[in-house]
């Protein structure tokens, strides 16, 4: 286990030096100079030049990755836009988001199973009914949107909530549920399509044959081989929510990394926007890692391999 | 009796309008600040911030004219070669610090050690800067400006603590996070994203002043969001409202809606270089079958007004030319005149960067079709839009029409005119130092003027150049004028003392809360 845990560890080097080259690419091929936007409007050609010297945006392409992956390692870069040390830009927004991203994967999670195993059992009942319209309601229904209805009853019109902003828990309950509810329709349907299955295997059928109570069946015998699938969505879910809640943080004026990166790659902040999606990039990985150790929980057969 | 009840009405209509203490007002901006150092701020929205904190020698009034700040008066010497400044006294920085003519050299003297990003508002301008005695202060030019005191009111001009210097000044990060200045608010604490908050100054030199306890600049990227905010109550001020959403506003009785020109003009830029618009009469026909009073009123709902120079009308030295009013039997005659019809054009615009602009090119390209001009309208992401328009490679030189605004940093005529319209600043130009004339507009009466323009400290002289000017580039064309912006502002009705400037600043010193 620990030799299989070290080894993906180890294969993160090799994953985070390609994103860092395709980032750094892309950032490239896209036209746009960060001293010319940086500078902004009316600076003179010798203030565009000062800053395009400082960050060394003259040196050929390849001098430039190096150095930016020298002062990754060394920890020595810093924002072209803000000119503050990247991590104290990046470190602080990613802890807002990841824990915008975890309160909301916790809900739809609750929310998605919940229906969908319910709606499984009770197959073309009206609850089957309502989650599978809640389902694709929430699949189809643009975040943004939902997240300004929401903001115009809860906080406009009712005044229950606030409108937007970091505080107590309150300001987490908006923002969490405009983002959980896609991924709450997507896990719902997971949910439910892999408990079918399982329901319609034939030792399901002989548990009960054997005439044990339907409850049991489902918690002890269902559920747990349904599980793996919806693991694995939940677990791709929470990296797209960590890396996709760029909308939400904007209709709520959460302050987190999806908009900093955004807003950087629209001033051609190269340095934030690398190190943004380097750190994306890791996260995910190590999501993915926990989502395989979680499998091994759940099924005794994947610890031995 | 009578007497008694008149004192009575009076002391009561002074109690229930006389401003009242404390609070706390909650300002929403649309993205981060950038920086507070003075020196290195790019942006309007550091500058909001940075106004409450810093103040210069100078400062603009809400009509622009300037004002003494730190510097209670001056003395213009030598042919407008040196300024002597006299200096208030008794003031301090927040740190303790005294405000004194030393500081204000070692300002200047960092500005330019450490080459901050702003420093081409004084480099080539300044020669020298004396300390005369502990309140008076001797700035030398290298040659008359008849903008000085304009670039004094810039951000650039605000001081910072000497003792901050010394202890931040060797990082500029360090600097921006660790604002000190002399203002009516002390910086209190920057959250990365979320946040900026002030306090009062207890011991402002401005007698009775601020009324406010606190400031906290809180970030909302999405507008509708800043909106939903400022109505919930969350929040007690915010600007730049999508127009559409102006109707319902004005109907919420809980708030005020406040609307000021800028200085900033929006226009379509002509490149005079290529065929066809290297004809006056294409670039007029075009100004005259442009409906810009319609613009205005439906497109814009009244957050913009028609302009006939290249000046904002709230900006110094605006002359009105009177412009090219809609008539699209003139434009239709000149293009028959010029042998183009049926002309096709391409006109490319940013979209999100100002207030409805896409929406305004498209709006264009109908009114342009009923004169028989066809126009493919392209939009552009903003960071490769700048990068092409302001390219000094001639292979990007292709553009035939553009969608820009401009706004002057130093509110003054000369920073739009000499940019934008002398022809050492054209793109092939291989000396410019403010390259933004991408239409490749050239006339040496025009340079003349700007050169005068830019030395000229007599008053009345200045505004002659400064109308002559601007009647030959209207005349010229190289643009399709179209018009200067105004800001609004969302406040809670409680909101009082809010001063909004043209140069898009948003002053709370005199505000307070009305419980």
């Amino acid at each position: 286990m620990l030799k299989f845990v070290v080894r993906r560890l180890l294969l993160l080097i090799p994953v985070v030096i390609g994103v860092s080259i395709v980032s750094f690419s892309i950032m490239h091929m896209i036209p746009g100079d960060p001293a010319r936007i940086i500078a902004g409007e009316g600076a003179t050609v010798e203030d565009i030049m000062s800053i395009r010297l400082k960050y060394g945006l003259d040196r050929p392409l390849i001098e430039q990755y190096f150095r930016f992956m020298k002062g990754v390692i060394t920890n020595d870069l810093r924002s072209i836009r803000t000119e503050r040390p990247i991590l104290t830009e990046l470190l602080p927004r990613f802890a807002n988001t990841a824990q915008l991203a975890l309160v909301s994967i916790i809900i739809s999670s609750v929310i998605g199973m919940t229906l969908g195993i319910v709606s499984a059992v009770k197959r073309n009942s009206w609850i089957d009914t309502f989650s599978m319209v809640f389902s694709l309601v929430g699949v189809s229904m643009p975040i943004f949107w939902l997240g300004i209805l929401l903001i115009i009853l809860f906080a406009v019109t009712l005044r229950w909530l606030p409108s937007g902003g970091k505080g107590g828990v309150e300001h987490l309950i908006l923002p969490a549920l405009t983002l959980g509810l896609a991924t709450s329709a997507i896990i719902a349907r997971m949910t439910r399509a892999s408990v079918l299955e399982v329901l319609n295997q034939d030792y399901v059928r002989t548990v009960a044959a054997f005439g044990l109570p339907k409850r049991k069946i489902i918690y002890k015998y269902v559920l747990r081989n349904a599980l793996i699938p919806v693991v694995t969505v939940i677990g791709l879910q929470f990296g797209y929510l960590l890396s996709g809640a760029v909308l939400t943080e904007s209709v709520f004026g959460w302050p987190g990394l999806g908009r900093f990166v955004v807003d950087s790659i629209f001033s051609r902040d190269y340095i934030a926007v690398q190190v943004g999606i380097m750190m994306i990039a890791t996260t995910f990985v190590l999501v993915n890692l926990l989502v395989d150790l979680v499998y091994a929980l759940i099924d005794p057969r994947l610890r031995r391999g | 009796m009578r007497r008694f009840v008149v004192l009575l009405v009076a002391l009561l209509s002074v109690a229930i309008f006389a401003a009242k203490y404390g609070g706390t007002v909650r300002f929403l901006i649309g993205v981060d600040v950038t920086t507070l150092l003075p020196g290195n701020i790019p942006d309007s929205i550091s500058t909001i911030v940075g106004m409450h904190i810093f103040e210069g020698l100078v400062d603009y009034d809400e009509n622009l004219k300037i004002i003494p700040a730190l510097a209670e008066r001056w003395e213009i010497l030598d042919n407008g070669t040196a300024y002597v400044f006299h200096l208030r006294k008794n003031v301090k920085f927040h740190d303790g610090a005294d405000f004194n003519a030393q500081a204000v050299k070692k300002n200047f003297d960092y500005l330019f050690s450490a080459n901050l990003r702003n420093v081409g508002v004084y480099k080539g301008i300044i020669k020298e800067v004396q300390v005369v005695d502990d309140y008076t202060v001797k700035i030398v030019l290298f040659q008359p400006n008849s903008a000085f005191l304009y670039r004094l009111a810039q951000s650039s001009g605000w001081f910072v603590s000497p003792q901050a210097i010394e202890k931040f000044g060797h990082d500029p990060a360090l600097m921006s996070k660790n604002p000190v200045g002399t203002g009516p608010f002390i910086f209190k604490e920057w959250k990365a994203g979320e946040s900026v908050e002030l306090v009062k100054n207890p011991n402002y030199w401005r007698q009775g002043l601020p009324y406010l306890d606190r400031i906290i600049f809180r970030v909302v990227a999405e507008d509708v969001s800043r909106v939903n905010q400022v109505r919930a109550g969350d929040a007690d001020l915010m600007y730049n409202p999508p127009p559409a959403l102006l109707a319902v506003l004005e109907q919420d009785k809980a708030l005020q809606i406040k609307v000021v020109p800028t200085v900033r003009t929006i226009f379509i830029g002509l490149n005079t270089s290529r065929p066809p618009l290297n004809d006056v009469r294409v670039r007029q026909a075009l100004n005259y079958a442009v409906d810009k009073e319609r613009l205005c009123k439906v497109l814009m709902r009244g957050l913009a007004k028609p302009s006939d120079s290249p000046l904002s009308s709230m900006t110094f030295g605006y002359f009105s030319t009177g412009g090219y009013p809609y008539d699209p039997n003139k434009a239709k005659q000149l293009l028959k005149e010029a042998g183009y019809e049926n002309l096709k054009l391409e006109l490319i615009t940013p979209k999100g960067r100002y207030l409805n602009d896409y929406e305004t090119a498209v709006a264009i390209q109908g009114m342009l079709k009923e004169v028989g001009v066809t126009v493919d309208v392209k939009p552009m992401e903003w960071g490769s839009y700048v990068s092409k328009l302001l390219s000094r490679k001639p292979e990007d030189w292709d553009y035939q029409m553009f969608l820009l605004g401009w706004a002057p940093g130093t509110a003054e005529g000369h920073q739009v005119l000499f940019p934008l319209f002398h022809s050492s600043n054209r793109m092939d130009s291989p000396n410019a130092t403010m390259p933004y004339n991408n239409y490749f507009y050239s006339n040496p009466k025009v340079d003349e003027l700007i050169q005068k323009i830019g030395l000229e400290i007599d008053e009345k002289k200045l505004l002659e150049y400064f109308k002559e000017a601007q009647k030959i580039v209207v005349q010229d064309a190289p643009w399709i004028f179209l018009y200067e912006m105004n800001i609004a502002a969302v406040m809670r009705k409680e909101l009082q003392g809010v001063k909004i400037h043209p140069t898009e600043r948003v002053n709370l010193a005199e505000a307070w809360i009305d419980r």
